[in-house]
C-alpha cells in the first residue's frame, strides 16, 4: 500500500542522497567549523589524528561533516522526506551526533576515556549547538540542492503565507507584551520584537498542509528553540565581535529566556495555523481542498482523552508525591494537603488529556507515534504548566532561570511520564474505537497513507528533537 | 471489502516481539560492553554489562509491541527507539534502579547528573535497537505473504438492514477486525440513514427537524462496506442475497430487517391510513395536519369542519399513543395562526382493543396516561377495532364510524416482506424464528435480530421489539458469529429491558426504570435526557438540543413542505 502513494522511479542513493548530502555537509562543516574556531575546539579534533594544529582540525572536521552529510542525504532518501520537513530531521540528526559524535566516538578514536558524565557533556556543550547548526545548515543547504528544493521554498514563502506569520507573531507577541511586559530590562527582554522574525520565519518550517494545533505546538516548542539559540546564544555576541562564549554558565544565563521562546514558538505555530484554516474556510473556494478531521469523535473522545489523561496522572502524581509538590499543587485551588493535591492533580491531568485527545487525535499510527505525540506534549506542559502557569496562578515569578528549571527537573520527569502514558494510552483507545489507517479500498487506502506519511513526514524528527532537548536540560541547567 | 492495514491492538504477532527482543539485546550487548570496558557501570557488579543487554531486551520487546506491524522506515523505527530509550532510562535508570538500591527515588537533576552515563547509553541503545529492529523486520520478516494471508477474509459477513440491530452488529464486527478477526462485512440497508425511531413522533409533531434524528450509516460504521439499495431475494441454499442485478455471496447473513405496517388486509387502510414507521412518513403526517388545519380555516360547511378537525390513530402501544399526544400538541400550538378554527373544535381520537392503553407499561402508568390525555381532550375508544377506512371516515368493529380525514394506523407491524419467501420456522406475524444463539431454525448460516426476529428469552418468551434490545441483539451476533468462525460456541442472547418510556406530549411522560415507575415532568426530562444520550453522535444530540431549545422560544413552524394532497381551495370569505 505504501507504493501507492510513494510511488514512481526509485532515486538513486548516491545521486539524490549521498552526493548532495556531502555538499550539504561542506555548507554545515563550513558553519560549524567557523564557531568551532571560534570556540578554539579546532585542536580537540585534531587530536583524533594525533595532532594539535588548528587548519588539521578544520580538514578533518570537514571530511567528518562530508561523510556524517552523505549519510544524512542516504536516510533522507531511503525515507523519502519532503524537503519541507528536512530542516527539524536536521536538527535531531545533528543532535544526535553530538550524543554519538563528540561524547562517544571522539573520545574513543582519539584514546581518551568516554565518560558520558555531565562534566563531559557540559564541557562538550559549545559542540552541541554547533552540531545544531551543521544538522539545520546542511538540510537547508541539502533542501537547497534538490530539484524541488527551490520550489518548495518559493511556495513557503508566498506574500500571503508571511503575512499570516507576520500576523501570528503580532498576535503572539502582543499576547506576552501584555502578560510580561517588553524591554531589556522586562522579563521576556526583546522576544517580542524578536517573535516578530520567527512569525516571517515560520512558514519556511511550515510543511504547508494542514496539521492541527497538536503538532503544530510541538513543532512550534522546537522552532522556537531554534530561535533561543540563533537570538540568545549567537547573535548578540557576533554582534559585539566578540568571539562565540557557548559554555555552560553562559548557556545556564541564557535558559531564563528559553521557556519564553518555547512558548513563543508554540504560540506562533498553533495561531499560524488557525489563522490558515480561517482563511481556507473563507477564501478557498475548492472545497475539495478543504482539511476534514479523521480519528475519533464526539463525546468518545473526551472521555478518552480524559481516561486517558487520568492514568498518565496517575503515574506523574507518584513522581510529585515523591518529591512532595501536591500540597502546593493544592494551593492553586486555595486547598491544603496532599489529598487534595492528588485531586487537583488528577482533574489537571484529565483536563490536560481532554485536550491532547482534541488536538491530537487521528494523529498516531501506532502506539509508538502515541509516545512520541505524548512525551512531546508532555514537554510543553513542562514548559508552560510547571515552569509558567504554576507559579503564575501562586502569585510567583516564572521559574525561568537555570536554579529553578533545575529545581524544577522532577517535574520534567513526571511530564515526561504523564505524557508517554497519556500518549500511549490514548492511542490505543483510538485504536480501539476507529483505526482509521484501516482502508476498504485502493482509493481510501491512497488517502490514509497520505496521511500517514504526512504525519510520519516529519513527526519523528520532532519527537526525537523534543526528547533530546528534554535531555540535555541537565546539561544546560545543573551546577558544574 | 478488503482491509489494508493493521494497528497495535491487532498485534505485530510473535515475530514482531522476537524482532523487538533481538534488536534490544544486540543493541543493549554491544552498548553494555562498550560501557562495562569505559568502566560507566561498576558499581552495578561484574556482569553489569549482561544487565545492560537484558535491559535492552526488555526495551526491545517494548519496541516491537509498540511499533506497528509495518515499520515506516529506519528513522522512523530509530526515532521509536530513541523515545524508548528515554522511557527505559526515567523507567529503569532513575527508578527502579535505585529502588533496587534500596533508595528513594527522587527524579532529581542530582539523580539525573548520576545517571548521565545511563541516559546516553539508552539512547544510543534504544536508537542502534530501533534501526535494528527495522533492518529484521525488513529482511527476515515475511511481510507480503503474510500479508497477502491477512487481506483473505476469515468470512464473508453480509448485514441487511441499516436499523439499531444491524449498524451495532457492524460496529461490533468493525471493533472484531481491529482485535485481529477479518471479517468482510457488508451492510445493506435501502435507508442510508439511522433513525432514531424513539424521536419519530416528534418529528410528526414539527418539534424536532427530520434530519436531526437520523445519522448517516457511513459516519456510524467507517470500516464496514455500505450498500446502499433494497435486497430482493436470499438464497439461502446459494449463500447469496439479491441486490438488484448483482448477487453478493455471504458466509454468514445477519437479517435485521425491521418491520413495516401491517394492515392486516383490512379494506381500505393501506390507501388511506397513515403511518409512522419511517422519515417520509413523518413529515407526510405533519404536512398533512397543517394542511388540513389551512383547509379547515376556510371551510364553511359545518360536517366538512368536524371531519377536517378530527384526527384517529389506531393503536394504543407506544407509538399510537405518542403519535395522539405529538398531533394533539402540534395543532393546539399552531391554532393562533388559523383565526377561523376554535380551539375547541380539533378532535382527536385514539382507537385500541385493549381495556387499557401503553400495554408495554404497567397497568397504574396506563392509567395514568389515559387520564392525563384525556384530560387534555383527547378521547379513547377502548375496546374496539378500525375494521376499514376510506377516505372520509374510519370504520369500528362495533358497527360505528368516525368521519375524519387524518387516520394513523400504529396498530400492527409485520416483519419486512423481504423474508416472506424465506424457508425455515415462522414465528409471530411471519418474523424469523431463533435460537437464544440468535441463528435461525433450519437454515445454515443465518442469523436474525431485532424487530424482524423472534428471539426466546431465559423463559422461552420472545423479547420485546425495542431499540435497547436491538443494539444488544447486534452486539451479541457479532460475537456468535466470530465464536462460530473459530469454532467455539456461541453464547445465547441475554439481556433485560433496562427501561422504558413514553412521552405523553407537553412536558408529560411515563415510564419505568428497572420496574421502578417514573411519570409527569420527571419523567419527561427523564426522557428528553435518556433518548438524548442516546441518540448516534455528538453532533446530532446538539442539533436536537437546539431544536428543544429554540421551541422553547418561537412558535412551531407551519409551513407545507410537500405538495397538497388536495386541489387548493379557493380562497373565501371568513366567518
Amino acid at each position: 500500500m505504501t507504493t501507492a502513494v510513494r510511488e514512481g522511479a526509485p532515486p538513486s542513493y548516491v545521486l539524490n542522497g549521498a552526493l548532495p548530502g556531502a555538499l550539504a555537509g561542506i555548507a554545515g562543516g563550513l558553519v560549524f567549523g567557523a564557531a568551532l574556531a571560534s570556540l578554539d575546539g579546532l585542536p580537540a579534533v585534531a587530536a583524533l589524528v594525533r595532532s594539535d594544529l588548528a587548519w588539521v582540525g578544520f580538514a578533518l572536521h570537514l571530511a567528518i561533516a562530508i561523510l556524517v552529510g552523505a549519510l544524512f542525504g542516504l536516510l533522507v532518501v531511503h525515507q523519502r522526506i519532503r524537503s519541507s520537513e528536512l530542516l527539524f530531521w536536521g536538527l535531531a540528526y545533528g543532535m544526535f551526533w553530538w550524543f554519538l559524535g563528540t561524547l562517544t566516538l571522539l573520545p574513543l578514536l582519539s584514546g581518551q576515556p568516554m565518560t558520558w558524565s555531565l562534566k563531559t557533556a557540559q564541557a562538550e556543550l559549545p559542540s552541541l549547538l554547533g552540531h545544531l547548526y551543521y544538522g539545520a545548515v546542511t538540510a537547508v543547504a541539502f533542501v537547497l540542492l534538490r530539484r524541488d528544493g527551490h520550489a518548495a521554498v518559493r511556495d513557503h514563502l508566498r506574500p500571503s503565507t508571511l503575512l499570516r506569520g507576520l500576523l501570528a507573531a503580532a498576535m503572539v507577541g502582543g499576547l506576552l507584551v501584555l502578560a510580561f511586559g517588553v524591554g531589556a530590562g522586562a522579563r521576556l527582554g526583546w522576544l517580542p520584537v524578536v517573535a516578530v522574525c520567527m512569525g516571517i520565519g515560520y512558514p519556511l518550517v511550515f510543511t504547508g498542509q494542514a496539521e492541527g494545533t497538536g503538532p503544530a505546538l510541538i513543532r512550534g516548542a522546537a522552532y522556537g528553540f531554534v530561535w533561543w539559540v540563533v537570538v540568545s546564544l549567537t547573535l548578540p555576541q557576533l554582534v559585539d565581535g566578540d568571539r562565540l562564549d557557548w559554555s555552560q554558565p553562559t548557556v545556564a544565563a541564557a535558559t531564563t529566556r528559553l521557556p519564553p521562546y518555547l512558548l513563543a514558538g508554540a504560540g506562533i505555530a498553533a495561531v499560524f495555523g488557525w489563522l490558515g484554516g480561517l482563511a481556507r474556510n473563507l477564501f478557498v473556494d475548492d472545497v475539495r481542498l478543504l482539511h476534514h478531521a479523521t480519528g475519533t469523535r464526539g463525546l468518545r473522545v473526551l472521555a478518552y482523552g480524559a481516561l486517558s489523561g487520568l492514568l498518565g496522572g496517575i503515574v506523574f502524581g507518584f513522581v510529585w508525591g515523591t518529591v512532595d509538590v501536591l500540597p502546593t499543587v493544592a494551593r492553586l485551588v486555595g486547598a491544603r494537603g496532599a489529598v487534595a493535591g492528588w485531586v487537583v492533580h488528577l482533574v489537571i491531568a484529565q483536563i490536560i488529556g481532554v485536550s491532547y485527545a482534541l488536538l491530537f487525535r487521528g494523529r498516531s499510527y501506532d502506539l509508538a507515534s502515541g509516545l512520541g505525540w505524548g512525551l512531546s506534549y508532555g514537554f510543553f506542559w513542562w514548559v508552560f504548566g510547571a515552569l509558567t502557569l504554576l507559579p503564575v496562578l501562586l502569585g510567583q515569578p516564572p521559574r525561568w532561570n537555570a536554579t529553578a528549571i533545575a529545581t524544577a527537573f522532577p517535574g520534567l520527569i513526571g511530564h515526561l511520564a504523564y505524557g508517554a502514558g497519556l500518549g500511549a494510552a490514548f492511542a490505543w483507545l483510538e485504536h480501539r474505537e476507529n483505526p482509521w489507517w484501516v482502508a476498504r479500498s485502493d482509493t481510501e487506502a491512497v488517502r490514509a497513507t497520505a496521511r500517514r506519511d504526512q504525519i510520519l513526514g516529519s513527526a519523528p524528527a520532532l519527537w526525537i528533537l523534543t526528547a533530546q532537548i528534554a535531555l540535555t536540560v541537565p546539561v544546560l541547567v545543573a551546577r558544574p | 471489502m478488503r482491509l489494508q492495514e493493521y494497528g497495535p491492538t491487532a498485534s505485530g504477532g510473535r515475530a514482531a516481539l522476537l524482532f523487538g527482543v533481538g534488536s534490544g539485546l544486540a543493541s543493549g550487548l554491544a552498548f553494555g560492553a562498550l560501557m562495562s570496558w569505559q568502566g560507566l557501570l561498576e558499581s552495578h557488579g561484574t556482569r553489569s554489562w549482561a544487565a545492560f543487554a537484558l535491559y535492552g531486551a526488555i526495551t526491545g520487546s517494548l519496541l516491537g509491541a509498540v511499533v506497528g506491524r509495518r515499520p515506516y522506515g529506519p528513522a522512523v523505527s530509530a526515532a521509536g527507539g530513541l523515545l524508548l530509550g528515554l522511557l527505559g532510562w526515567v523507567v529503569w535508570w532513575l527508578t527502579v534502579d535505585p529502588l533496587l538500591h534500596g533508595d528513594a527515588p527522587s527524579w532529581s537533576i542530582a539523580a539525573a547528573t548520576a545517571a548521565q552515563p545511563q541516559l546516553v547509553g539508552s539512547l544510543l541503545q534504544g536508537t542502534l535497537a530501533g534501526t535494528l529492529f527495522h533492518l529484521l523486520t525488513v529482511r527476515l520478516g515475511v511481510r507480503e505473504p503474510a500479508d497477502a494471508k491477512r487481506r483473505t477474509p476469515s468470512a464473508r459477513v453480509v448485514i441487511v438492514g441499516g436499523g439499531f440491530g444491524g449498524v451495532s452488529a457492524a460496529r461490533r464486527f468493525e471493533r472484531l477486525n481491529v482485535r485481529g478477526h477479518r471479517f468482510a462485512v457488508t451492510l445493506i440497508s435501502d435507508s442510508n440513514f439511522l433513525l432514531f425511531t424513539p424521536m419519530l413522533a416528534e418529528v410528526a409533531s414539527g418539534g424536532l427537524e427530520a434530519q436531526h434524528i437520523s445519522a448517516p450509516v457511513r459516519a456510524a460504521v467507517p470500516h464496514t462496506r455500505f450498500r446502499h439499495g433494497r435486497v430482493t431475494a436470499i438464497d439461502v441454499a446459494g449463500r447469496t442475497v439479491r441486490l438488484g442485478d448483482e448477487v453478493v455471496p455471504y458466509d454468514h447473513l445477519v437479517l435485521a430487517v425491521g418491520s413495516v405496517p401491517h394492515f392486516l388486509d383490512l379494506p381500505g387502510m393501506a390507501e388511506h391510513a397513515f403511518t409512522l414507521k419511517s422519515l417520509a412518513d413523518a413529515a407526510r403526517l405533519r404536512d398533512r395536519v397543517l394542511s388540513l388545519l389551512e383547509r379547515a380555516d376556510q371551510e364553511t360547511d359545518a360536517a366538512e369542519r368536524a371531519r377536517l378537525l378530527t384526527f384517529v390513530v389506531a393503536g394504543g402501544g407506544f407509538a399510537g399513543t405518542e403519535a395522539v399526544a405529538e398531533l394533539y400538541d402540534l395543532t393546539h400550538d399552531v391554532l393562533h395562526f388559523y383565526p377561523g378554527i376554535d380551539p375547541d373544535e380539533p378532535r382527536f381520537i385514539l382507537i385500541h382493543s385493549g381495556k387499557g392503553i401503553l400495554p408495554e407499561l404497567s397497568q397504574s402508568l396506563g392509567g395514568y396516561a389515559l387520564r392525563k390525555l384525556e384530560a387534555r381532550g383527547i378521547a379513547f375508544r377502548l375496546g374496539v377495532r378500525a375494521s376499514a377506512a376510506t377516505e372520509r371516515e374510519v370504520r369500528l368493529n362495533d358497527g360505528t364510524s368516525i368521519p375524519t380525514a387524518t387516520f394513523v394506523w400504529t396498530a400492527g407491524n409485520r416483519p419486512s416482506p423481504l423474508l416472506k419467501d424465506l424457508p425455515g420456522e415462522r414465528g409471530r406475524g411471519g418474523s424469523v424464528v431463533v435460537d437464544a444463539t440468535l441463528r435461525a431454525f433450519e437454515l445454515d448460516g443465518v442469523w436474525a435480530i431485532g424487530d424482524c426476529a423472534q428471539i426466546p428469552d431465559a423463559d422461552g418468551n420472545p423479547y420485546p421489539p425495542t431499540a435497547q434490545h436491538a443494539m444488544r441483539e447486534g452486539k451479541a451476533v457479532a460475537d456468535n458469529i466470530a465464536a462460530v468462525v473459530r469454532k467455539r460456541r456461541p453464547k445465547p442472547f441475554r439481556f433485560t429491558t433496562i427501561g422504558i418510556f413514553v412521552a405523553l406530549g407537553h412536558r408529560t411522560a411515563a415510564g419505568e426504570i428497572r420496574g421502578r415507575p417514573f411519570s409527569g415532568l420527571t419523567a419527561w426530562l427523564m426522557w428528553r435526557g435518556i433518548y438524548l444520550a442516546k441518540l448516534p453522535g455528538i453532533e446530532r444530540r446538539v442539533r436536537v438540543l437546539l431544536d428543544w431549545g429554540l421551541d422553547l422560544v418561537f412558535p412551531r413552524d407551519i409551513v407545507v413542505t410537500t405538495a397538497p394532497a388536495d386541489a387548493p381551495v379557493p380562497a373565501q370569505e371568513t366567518r
